[in-house]
């Protein structure tokens, strides 16, 4: 009985550490190889780790004409940001108005926000959104896209500040009223600053969200390649036609776009957490 | 003269007429958009779907049901790709959920480092997936890894070309596709299980139920439930899978592994398609997707509640 129970555990552990391995080992994988010399990544693919590392991809990526590593970054860096404060701008008040707000036609633009969620026509819908967006003269820009992001409805992050806000007690709102607060005051003074967790949890989200974004951002900066982000340029090498010569400059690029997300993980864990299972409350 | 009750009455309506007017100026940007960046384009493409049009002017034609009558009765790459997204979905799903959900059984036991196994099982959801598409296609290339361990390990006697053969690029789009999201679901069958009980598991002990009967007869029907969603969301997000292989295969070889979204996209969006396509015809395809993807989730719901009916 107790060997048994012993073998059982001890199986355990080896299939929970064999899965492990595998979930990590395409990331370890594409980073070691980044430090690969070109050559060895030609002839020796079956080497894990590199024989002699090398930063000459990264030195390389960095100062290539047509691969601008840097100007990716930035643009990257730039739009994540943007997007995140956006995100918490938009969903917050949202999920304050829909937990908190009494207006007539709530449960009307509740159910349309949410029915977006299922409802899409998909990507043909870009030859309309480019008209309309030219009539301000943003198509074909990344900041066109910014403009759309200020406009759109993430309506996961507005459920979880919702429901976020409907825990916390409904006194406080009424202590506030009655010291004169208005509706927006109320939000901005009493209930924003007691939102923190939640809203960690929104930026950490947007911001791995957009930083990720391919299909979008490839589309918008399709006419203005200074403006690709790092996501985009690194996957437009692929498809360029010199992708076997270009391995080491796509694996230091794939790299580069891991490391944000992987230290937002790295710090962010339980937020990244939380979210899902806030999400899967909601079903 | 007001009365001090009318002057209240007042009070308490302007207060209400301006939390109203605050609620909706909180929400215009975003009922805006929904108008501007999501209602009227479709509305667009619903009117488009019954033209014949390029984007050119003196092209543009209306052409009736003819672009539904062709897309239903003819176009049978649009159908075969409906095929190619069931196929990845029936490969995929069935590795992918029991996986998780054996996984979140183990770790639902006394163990140690509970949180790091947790933690690694989600980090590959985390990334983009046109990256994981990079990273799967540079190990599955013919000069990459994968290629080269199989050789050593003297499973294959010459490299293999994975993009080559249909069944070969599946393999690797529902290796990818279940590496990128298992952890996700192990999350999701943990949040399920840690819902149970303990004390039915008890009961089960002292009859003397096997573990392997406790998880059929207890387990399984308890998460029932949570499952249905877990399911569903699964399916949901299978059938519009799309990133994933226009930056793996890109369809390769020649078309025959692109899902339902990914073949719209290398159709009918520029940057990926070719000039001069008829515009009218992509929408009247993309109505008629997202009414079967619809139709999908109606189904699927009213179904797995007639199960329950039955159990």
């Amino acid at each position: 009985m107790k060997i048994e129970k012993k073998a059982a555990r001890f199986l355990t552990y080896f299939i929970l550490t064999a899965v492990a391995a595998i979930a990590l080992f395409p990331i370890i994988y594409v980073i070691s190889a980044s430090f690969k010399s070109n050559s060895e990544i030609m002839v020796h693919p079956e080497h894990l780790f590199p024989v002699e590392p090398t930063l000459d991809n990264y030195k390389q990526a960095w100062n290539s004409g047509n691969f601008q590593i840097g100007n990716m970054l930035w643009n990257s860096l730039y739009y994540s940001v943007i997007c995140v404060v956006i995100t918490m701008i938009t969903s917050s008040m949202g999920g304050y108005v829909f937990s908190r707000g009494d207006f007539p036609g709530k449960k009307i633009v509740f159910a349309v926000f949410s029915s977006l969620m299922f409802v899409s026509i998909g990507s043909i819908t870009i030859y309309p959104l480019f008209d309309i967006l030219d009539i301000f003269g943003l198509a074909h820009s990344l900041w066109g896209l910014i403009v759309m992001k200020m406009f759109g409805v993430s309506i996961i992050n507005v459920y979880l500040v919702r429901s976020y806000v409907n825990t916390l007690p409904k006194a406080l709102d009424e202590a506030a009223k009655i010291d004169g607060c208005s509706f927006f005051g109320t939000f901005a003074r009493i209930v924003l600053p007691l939102t923190k967790p939640i809203m960690a949890t929104v930026g950490i989200l947007a911001f791995q969200g957009s930083w990720n974004e391919y299909l979008l951002p490839t589309i918008f900066t399709l006419t203005r390649p200074e403006q690709r982000t790092l996501i985009v340029g690194v996957v437009a090498l692929k498809n360029s036609g010199h992708a076997a010569a270009s391995w080491n400059l796509m694996l230091a690029g794939t790299t580069v776009a891991l490391i944000p997300v992987l230290l937002a993980y790295a710090v962010g864990n339980k937020y990244f957490v939380s979210g899902i299972a806030a999400g899967a409350v909601k079903g | 003269m007001k009365t001090v009750k009318e002057r209240g009455n007042t009070a308490i309506k302007s207060r209400r007429r301006s939390e109203i007017i605050s609620c909706y100026l909180m929400l215009s940007t975003q009922i805006v958009g929904v108008l501007v960046f999501t209602l009227i384009p479709m509305l667009w493409a619903a009117q488009k779907a019954f033209f014949h049009y390029t984007g050119a002017p003196s092209e543009t034609r209306f052409v009736g049901l003819e672009n539904f009558a062709r897309l239903l009765s003819e176009d049978k790459v649009y159908w075969g790709t409906w095929l190619t997204t069931l196929k990845f979905a029936f490969f995929k799903l069935p590795i992918e959920l029991p996986l998780a959900l054996f996984l979140a059984v183990l770790l639902e036991k006394k163990i140690k480092g509970k949180g790091i196994f947790r933690a690694i099982y989600y980090l590959p959801n985390i990334i983009s997936v046109a990256i994981v598409g990079l990273i799967f296609s540079n190990m599955f290339d013919y000069f990459g890894l994968i290629n080269a361990w199989l050789v050593k390990l003297k499973l294959i006697t010459e490299e293999i070309s994975w993009f080559s053969s249909t069944g070969r690029a599946m393999t690797v789009l529902v290796t990818a596709s279940v590496w990128s999201t298992f952890g996700i679901n192990v999350l999701y069958f943990i949040a399920a299980l840690s819902n149970v009980p303990k004390d039915v598991y008890e009961a089960a002990k002292i009859d003397g139920a096997s573990s392997f009967v406790t998880f059929f007869r207890i387990t399984l029907p308890m998460i029932a439930p949570v499952m249905q969603t877990i399911l569903l969301l699964s399916i949901n997000g299978t059938l519009h899978v799309n990133e994933e292989i226009l930056v793996t295969t890109g369809g390769a070889p020649s078309g025959t592994t692109f899902s339902v979204m990914a073949y719209q996209v290398s159709k009918f969006v520029p940057g990926f398609a070719g000039d001069n396509v008829n515009i009218g015809y992509g929408c009247a395809m993309a109505i008629i997707t997202s009414v079967i993807m619809c139709a999908v989730a109606i189904a699927y719901s009213k179904i797995s509640s007639k199960l329950q009916n039955i159990y």
